[in-house]
C-alpha cells in the first residue's frame, strides 16, 4: 500500500513540476515580445486558426525558414475561437484568425476584433472581390460547391441549376448533409442574396421534398450514398471529390470514379463558392508578422500548395488551378459579395429550421 | 443541524472552497436562465426544440437502459460465476471506455458505409448488393448503439467492483434460503448494487448529454444541437446559455432522483468480514455462453473497432512524421496525469466533507459540483475563458510587479485548460471516491479518531488506503476521460499544443477518418494500457 | 469522582423526542458499568456522546477535573482520552493486528509501542497473532485485537458498544469471563451498551436501565433482580385484583 502512495505522490510531485515548467515558457514567450506593436523586429505571429489540414502546418514550417518568424498556433472551431478572441479582449495573443468560410469572417469583423489592414502586395494578389469591402480579412482560397452525379444513371444534360434539384423528377434522388454545417449555410445565404428569403426558402423546401434520406454524414458519405443507389445526386464541396479520388482507400477511389462534377447555374447566377480566409485582429500585436504571413499564404507558391495538395481553387489569378481542378473545366461563379454569405447566414438557419432540414 | 456539525476544521474549509471554485464558473450559466428570452429564442421553442428534447430523452434513455443491462449483468456474471476466460474479461471489458465516442462513431460508420468492409466484402466476395439502409448506422438507434457499447463500462466497473467487495454472505445466504440465480439477481444483487448502478449510469447519461461529437457526424439533431445552433449559427450566445441552463436544470432535476432513489440506506460494509465471493463454476454450455456473451460485447465495444483503425493505420502510415507523435503522446498523458491526480486529491477533499456533514441541504451542496459534467465543453470554455481573464485582470498588478509585461497570464496558460478539465470531469472522480466512501461507512473514522488521530491523519492513515480501489478507479476514468476530451483541448489550449485527441479530431472534421486512425490508435493504446496497469495494481494490493 | 456526567439530553435532528433525556451518573475509577435497554431505547446514543461523535443538547462530562464538554466547551473525539469497542470492531482491514493496535499510540518511540502492543496481546492472549489481517482471525479473536487495541493508549474510559453481539453463544460465556478480568486487570473505568441482561449481570459493577432515553433504574446487579421481583409481584397482584372473585 505504501508503495501504491508514494507512487501516487512521485507521480503528482513530477507532475506538478513538468506543469510550473511548461506553463513557465508559455509565459515567457509571449513575454518576451509584447510590446512591441509597431517594432518589426519581433519574431513571431500568433495564428487562430479553424484550418486543421496538414498542408497548412507546412506552409507555416517554410515561413519560419522564410522570414526567422515564428508562426505559434492554436487550431479550433471558428465560432470558439472567434468566442476566445472577444473574450479575451485587449489582451488576446491573437494576431491573425484564419477559418474556412466567409461567413465566419464576416462575423468576426462585425463582432469587432478585426482590423483594416492594406498592403500592395496583398492588393496585387488578392482580387477585390475576395477581400472584404473594408480590408478587414483576405480570401485565401476557393471551394465551389457543386452538384455531383452518377456517371451512369444521369446525363449532365439533365442537370442545370441548383434550383432545377427541388423539381419533382428528382423527387427521393438528392443527397445533401445537414444544415448544422456551415457550408449549406452559406449555400443558402447566397440564395437569400441572390433571390430573396421567399425564393431561397422555397428551394430549401423543394430540396426537403426530394432528399433521398434524411440528411446525415459528412460531404463524402454524399458521394458513397451515390455509389451505394441510395440517391442519383449530390451537393458536395469539389475539394473532398478530389481527395476521394486521391484516396488511400482503393474503395473511395473506386466510388470517386464513378461519379463526375457538374457545376450548376451556369446559365443564371453562377455557382455558389466559398472561401477559405484570415484578417489581423484588431489589438495584434505582431501586426506587421501577421500581414507578412498573409502575403506569403496569397503568394504564387503558397497558393500552388493549396491548389496542388489541397485541391482548392487559388484567389491569386497568376496561379493556375491544379491539373485535376482544370480538368473539370472552368466555371462561372456567383457574383455577390462574400459578406453576404454571413450577413445573411442566421437567417438561413432560420429558414432551415422553418422547412425542416434537419 | 448546527449543532452536529461536530467536525468543524480545515478540511471543511477547504472543501466549501473548492465546492465554489467548481462551481463558479456554471453560475455563469445558471444566471443565463433569467435573462428575457428574444426571438431566436422563440423560433427555436417553435421550429426545433420539441423533436430536439425528444431525441435527447430517447437517446439518454436508451442509452441509460442499455448500459445498465449490459454493464450489470457482465458485473454479476463475473463477480459470481467461474467460466472460460473470465479472468481476462474481467479487466478487458473496461476496454471499450478507451474508445472515444465519437472516433467509435466515426469508425463504426466506416465499417458499415459503401465502401467499408462490410459491404465491399457482401459486393465483392459474395457478389451480394444489398439496400445498403441495411447498413446505415447514421440514426438515432445507430446512435443509441455507439453509446452503449463505449460507455457500458462506466456500469460495468463501479458496479463490479461494489459487487466483489459486497458481503459475500448476503448473496450466498439468499442462495442458501433456495431462491435461484434469477430471485438472487432481482431481489438481492439489483437492491445492493442500486447505488452504484445509479452512479454509473448517471455518468452515462450525463456523458451522452454533453456528446456533440456522435449526433452531430450522425446528423441527429438534439438539445445540444440547439445550443450550438443558436450559437454558432444565430450568433446568439444568450439563447444557447439559456439552453444550457435547461439542460442544467434537467441534470439538477436527473440528481435529485439520484439522491432520492439512494435513500437513507447506506449499504456500508460492516466491519472486516468482506471476504471474496465464492465463485460458482458454471460448466459445459452455461460456461461457454457467459464467456461468449463477454466476448461478444468486448469485440463489438473493442476488438471490432481497434482492427478496423490498425487497417486504416496501415493504410495512411508515414504520413506523419513519429516523432511528433511522440509529442503528442507526451502533452496527452502529461495533462491526462495531472488533472487525474488533481480532481481525485479534490474530490477525497469534498467527498470526506459530503460524509461529515449532516443535513439534507449540505449534503447537496457537492453534488452541485457534478454540473460541469452534462454540459457541453465549449459552453464550459466560454465561461472558464471569461473566468479566467477576469482572474487575470486581478492579478495584473502582481504581474506588473514582477515585471511581466503582458496581462494575460494564466489564462493563456496551460493552467487555464486544466481548470477546464477539472471543473468538466470532477463529477467523473468525484462518483467513484463517492462510491467508496460510502462503502467504508464512519465506522473506521470514528474508530480512528477515538485512537487519537485527528482528522487529517485518519485521512491518510485509515480512509485513503481503504479506498485505493475507488482512488485508482477514479484516476483511471479521469485520465481517460481527458485523453479522449476534444472541445475543451481544442479550445483552450496554449499555442502549439497538440494532444492525440486534438490531431484525431483534426482529420477527423475534415473527413479524414483513415489519416486520424493513427492518434485515435495511440489514444486507444494508451488508455488500454493505463485500464490494464492499473489493474495489475489494484489486483496485486486485493491479495 | 473520577467520571462525572451530568443532565446529558440529546435528540437526533429532525425528530421530536428526545433520544436522551438528562442522563446523569457519576463513576468510580475502576468501576464497570454496564447499560442495559432495549434498541432505541437511547442506550448506543450515550456511548457516542461521551466519545464526542455527537453533539449534546446540553449536560457536562468530567473526567478526572477536565471537562470533556459542557455549554462552552466541545472536546474533539481524538483529545478526549477515551477509548472504544465497536460493536462490530472496526479493525482496519489494511493494517495487520499489531499496527491496528499501535495505530492509537502515538507520541512514543518504536520500541515502547512494540513493547505496549506486545503487552496488550498478551493481556488478550494473542500472542501469536501479531502478524495476521483482522480478516484472518475468528470473529473472537477480532473482539479481543478490538479491545486490545481500545486499551493500549491508556484510556481514562473505555466504552464498549454490544461487544457480544457478533459472538456465539459458547464464545460469549467464555469471553464474558475474560472480559472483566482483562478489564480488572488493567483497573479501566468502562461503559458497555448490551441489551442482554445476562451480559450485564456477569460482568457489571452497576447497572443502568434505559427507556425509552430515560433512566429507569440504577443500582447493583443484585438490586436490580429485587426490583424485578418486586415489579413482577406487583404485576401479578394487578392480574389477580383484576380477576373476578366467584364466590361459591
Amino acid at each position: 500500500m505504501k508503495k501504491l502512495l508514494s507512487f501516487l505522490l512521485v507521480l503528482g510531485t513530477l507532475l506538478v513540476l513538468a506543469a510550473c515548467g511548461s506553463s513557465n515558457s508559455s509565459e515567457e514567450e509571449p513575454a518576451e515580445t509584447s510590446g512591441d506593436e509597431t517594432e518589426t523586429a519581433s519574431n513571431e505571429v500568433n495564428l487562430y486558426t479553424a484550418r486543421h489540414y496538414d498542408v497548412d502546418d507546412e506552409l507555416y514550417k517554410k515561413f519560419e525558414e522564410e522570414t526567422g518568424i515564428k508562426v505559434n498556433l492554436i487550431k479550433g472551431e471558428a465560432d470558439e475561437l472567434l468566442e476566445r478572441i472577444k473574450r479575451e479582449g485587449d489582451a488576446t495573443q491573437a494576431d491573425l484568425f484564419l477559418t474556412a468560410d466567409a461567413g465566419r469572417l464576416h462575423r468576426a469583423k462585425e463582432d469587432g476584433i478585426l482590423q483594416s489592414v492594406s498592403s500592395d502586395v496583398l492588393d496585387e494578389q488578392i482580387p477585390a472581390n475576395f477581400q472584404d469591402e473594408d480590408q478587414m480579412w483576405y480570401g485565401l482560397t476557393k471551394r465551389a460547391r457543386v452538384i455531383m452525379y452518377d456517371k451512369e444513371k444521369v446525363d449532365p444534360s439533365e442537370l442545370s441549376t441548383y434550383e432545377a434539384l427541388t423539381e419533382d423528377e428528382w423527387a427521393g434522388r438528392v443527397l445533401i448533409r445537414s444544415s448544422e454545417n456551415i457550408y449549406n449555410q452559406s449555400l443558402l445565404a447566397s440564395f437569400i442574396e441572390l433571390n430573396g428569403e421567399e425564393e431561397a426558402k422555397e428551394w430549401a423546401a423543394g430540396m426537403v421534398e426530394n432528399f433521398a434520406r434524411d440528411p446525415e454524414g459528412g460531404d463524402r458519405d454524399q458521394a458513397k450514398a451515390i455509389a451505394a443507389g441510395v440517391g442519383d445526386v449530390a451537393i458536395m464541396n469539389t475539394y473532398y471529390f478530389g481527395q476521394m479520388l486521391n484516396s488511400e482507400d482503393p474503395e473511395e477511389v473506386k466510388v470517386a470514379e464513378s461519379l463526375d462534377v457538374f457545376f450548376p447555374n451556369q446559365d443564371t447566377t453562377g455557382t455558389h463558392v466559398n472561401v477559405s480566409g484570415a484578417g489581423v485582429v484588431k489589438s495584434a500585436k505582431n501586426q506587421e508578422n501577421a500581414i507578412k504571413l498573409l502575403e506569403f499564404l496569397s503568394a504564387p507558391e503558397a497558393q500552388e500548395t493549396f491548389a496542388s495538395v489541397n485541391y482548392e481553387y487559388p484567389v491569386n489569378e497568376a496561379v493556375e488551378p491544379s491539373e485535376l481542378l482544370q480538368s473539370w473545366g472552368d466555371f462561372k461563379e456567383q457574383d455577390i459579395s462574400m459578406s453576404a454569405l454571413g450577413e445573411n447566414n442566421a437567417k438561413a438557419i432560420l429558414l432551415f429550421n422553418e422547412v425542416g432540414w434537419k | 443541524m448546527q449543532r452536529r456539525l461536530a467536525n468543524f476544521n480545515i478540511w471543511t474549509v477547504g472543501a466549501v472552497v473548492i465546492i465554489l471554485m467548481l462551481f463558479l464558473p456554471n453560475l455563469t450559466i445558471v444566471t443565463g436562465f433569467f435573462t428575457p428570452s428574444n426571438d431566436n429564442w422563440e423560433h427555436m421553442k417553435e421550429f426545433v426544440l420539441r423533436q430536439f428534447v425528444i431525441n435527447s430523452l430517447i437517446l439518454t434513455l436508451a442509452t441509460a437502459f442499455f448500459t445498465i443491462l449490459i454493464g450489470l449483468s457482465l458485473a454479476w456474471l463475473i463477480a459470481q460465476y467461474d467460466f472460460p476466460f473470465r479472468r481476462f474479461l474481467k479487466w478487458a471489458l473496461i476496454l471499450p471506455l478507451s474508445i472515444p465516442p465519437f472516433i467509435g462513431a466515426y469508425t463504426y460508420h466506416g465499417i458499415l458505409n459503401f465502401t467499408g468492409a462490410v459491404q465491399t466484402t457482401l459486393r465483392e466476395g459474395f457478389g451480394m448488393e444489398l439496400d445498403p439502409a441495411y447498413f446505415d448506422i447514421m440514426n438515432l438507434p445507430g446512435a443509441i448503439f455507439i453509446y452503449t457499447m463505449f460507455l457500458y463500462p462506466y456500469v460495468y466497473t463501479i458496479t463490479q467492483v461494489y459487487l466483489s467487495e459486497q458481503s459475500a454472505s448476503l448473496i450466498e445466504s439468499t442462495r442458501l434460503l433456495g431462491k435461484g440465480p434469477w430471485r438472487t439477481f432481482f431481489q438481492v444483487v439489483l437492491p445492493i448494487s442500486r447505488i452504484s448502478i445509479i452512479a454509473g449510469a448517471s455518468l452515462v447519461v450525463l456523458e451522452v448529454l454533453n456528446d456533440y461529437g456522435v449526433v452531430k457526424y450522425y446528423g441527429i439533431q438534439t438539445f445540444t444541437t440547439a445550443i450550438f445552433q443558436s450559437w454558432f449559427g444565430l450568433g446568439d450566445l444568450d439563447t444557447s446559455i439559456k439552453l444550457a441552463a435547461s439542460l442544467m436544470g434537467f441534470v439538477i432535476i436527473i440528481l435529485l432522483i439520484e439522491k432520492l432513489l439512494r435513500g437513507r440506506r447506506q449499504y456500508s460494509y460492516f466491519s472486516t468480514k468482506v471476504r471474496p465471493l465464492q465463485l460458482i463454476p458454471l460448466s459445459g454450455w452455461k460456461g461457454f455462453a457467459a464467456a461468449g456473451y463477454g466476448m461478444l460485447i468486448l469485440s463489438l465495444g473493442f476488438f471490432i473497432p481497434v482492427i478496423q483503425l490498425i487497417d486504416w493505420t496501415i493504410l495512411t502510415f508515414g504520413t506523419i512524421p513519429m516523432e511528433e507523435f511522440l509529442r503528442y503522446v507526451q502533452n496527452s498523458v502529461f495533462v491526462a496525469g495531472l488533472s487525474a491526480t488533481l480532481i481525485v486529491i479534490l474530490a477525497l477533499i469534498v467527498g470526506n466533507f459530503a460524509r461529515m456533514v449532516q443535513g439534507k441541504y449540505t449534503k447537496l451542496l457537492p453534488k452541485l459540483t457534478v454540473l460541469g459534467y452534462s454540459i457541453p465543453g465549449a459552453v464550459i470554455a466560454v465561461a472558464v475563458v471569461t473566468a479566467f481573464v477576469a482572474l487575470d485582470g486581478y492579478l495584473a498588478p502582481v504581474y506588473m510587479a514582477i515585471g511581466l509585461e503582458t496581462t494575460l497570464v494564466l489564462s493563456v496558460s496551460i493552467v487555464l485548460l486544466l481548470a477546464a478539465y477539472i471543473i468538466r470531469f470532477f463529477a467523473i472522480g468525484y462518483n467513484s471516491i463517492e462510491t467508496g466512501y460510502d462503502k467504508i461507512g464512519t465506522n473506521f473514522r470514528d474508530a480512528s479518531r477515538l485512537l487519537g488521530a485527528g482528522p487529517t491523519k485518519t485521512f491518510f492513515k485509515v480512509d485513503v488506503p481503504m479506498m485505493k480501489g475507488a482512488i485508482i478507479s477514479g484516476f483511471i476514468l479521469v485520465f481517460i476521460d481527458v485523453l479522449k476530451e476534444i472541445p475543451l483541448t481544442l479550445i483552450l489550449r496554449p499555442f502549439n499544443f497538440d494532444t492525440l485527441s486534438t490531431k484525431a479530431f483534426q482529420y477527423a472534421s475534415d473527413e479524414k477518418i483513415m489519416e486520424a486512425s493513427q492518434a485515435s490508435l495511440l489514444i486507444v493504446g494508451i488508455s488500454a494500457l493505463a485500464i490494464v496497469i492499473f489493474y495489475k495494481i489494484l489486483e496485486k494490493e486485493m491479495d | 469522582m473520577f467520571v462525572a456526567i451530568e443532565d446529558v439530553s440529546f435528540s437526533y435532528p429532525n425528530t421530536q423526542a428526545p433520544a436522551l433525556d438528562r442522563f446523569t451518573l457519576d463513576i468510580k475509577k475502576g468501576e464497570v458499568i454496564s447499560i442495559l435497554g432495549r434498541s432505541g431505547s437511547g442506550k448506543s446514543t450515550i456511548l457516542r456522546l461521551l466519545a464526542g461523535l455527537e453533539r449534546p443538547k446540553n449536560g457536562r462530562l468530567v473526567i478526572q477535573d477536565e471537562t470533556l464538554f459542557d455549554d462552552k466547551t466541545f472536546l474533539q473525539p481524538e483529545k478526549r482520552g477515551i477509548g472504544m469497542v465497536f460493536q462490530d470492531y472496526a479493525l482496519f482491514p489494511h493494517m495487520t493486528v499489531a499496527a491496528n493496535i499501535m495505530f492509537g499510540l502515538s507520541g512514543m518511540k518504536k520500541a515502547d509501542k512494540k513493547r505496549r502492543m506486545h503487552e496488550m496481546l498478551e493481556l488478550v492472549e494473542l500472542e501469536e497473532y501479531e502478524k495476521r489481517y483482522p480478516h484472518q482471525l475468528s470473529g473472537g479473536q477480532q473482539q479481543r485485537v478490538a479491545i486490545a487495541r481500545a486499551i493500549a493508549p491508556n484510556p481514562h474510559l473505555i466504552l464498549l458498544d454490544e461487544p457480544f453481539s457478533n459472538l456465539d453463544a459458547e464464545l460469549q460465556g467464555k469471553i464474558r469471563k475474560d472480559l472483566r478480568e482483562i478489564l480488572k486487570k488493567a483497573n479501566i473505568t468502562s461503559i458497555f451498551v448490551t441489551h442482554d441482561e445476562k451480559d450485564a449481570h456477569i460482568l457489571a459493577d452497576r447497572i443502568v436501565k434505559l427507556k425509552d432515553g430515560k433512566m429507569d433504574f440504577v443500582g447493583r446487579p443484585c438490586d436490580m433482580l429485587d426490583t424485578f421481583r418486586q415489579e413482577a409481584i406487583a404485576e401479578s397482584e394487578e392480574v389477580l385484583k383484576s380477576q373476578p372473585v366467584v364466590n361459591v
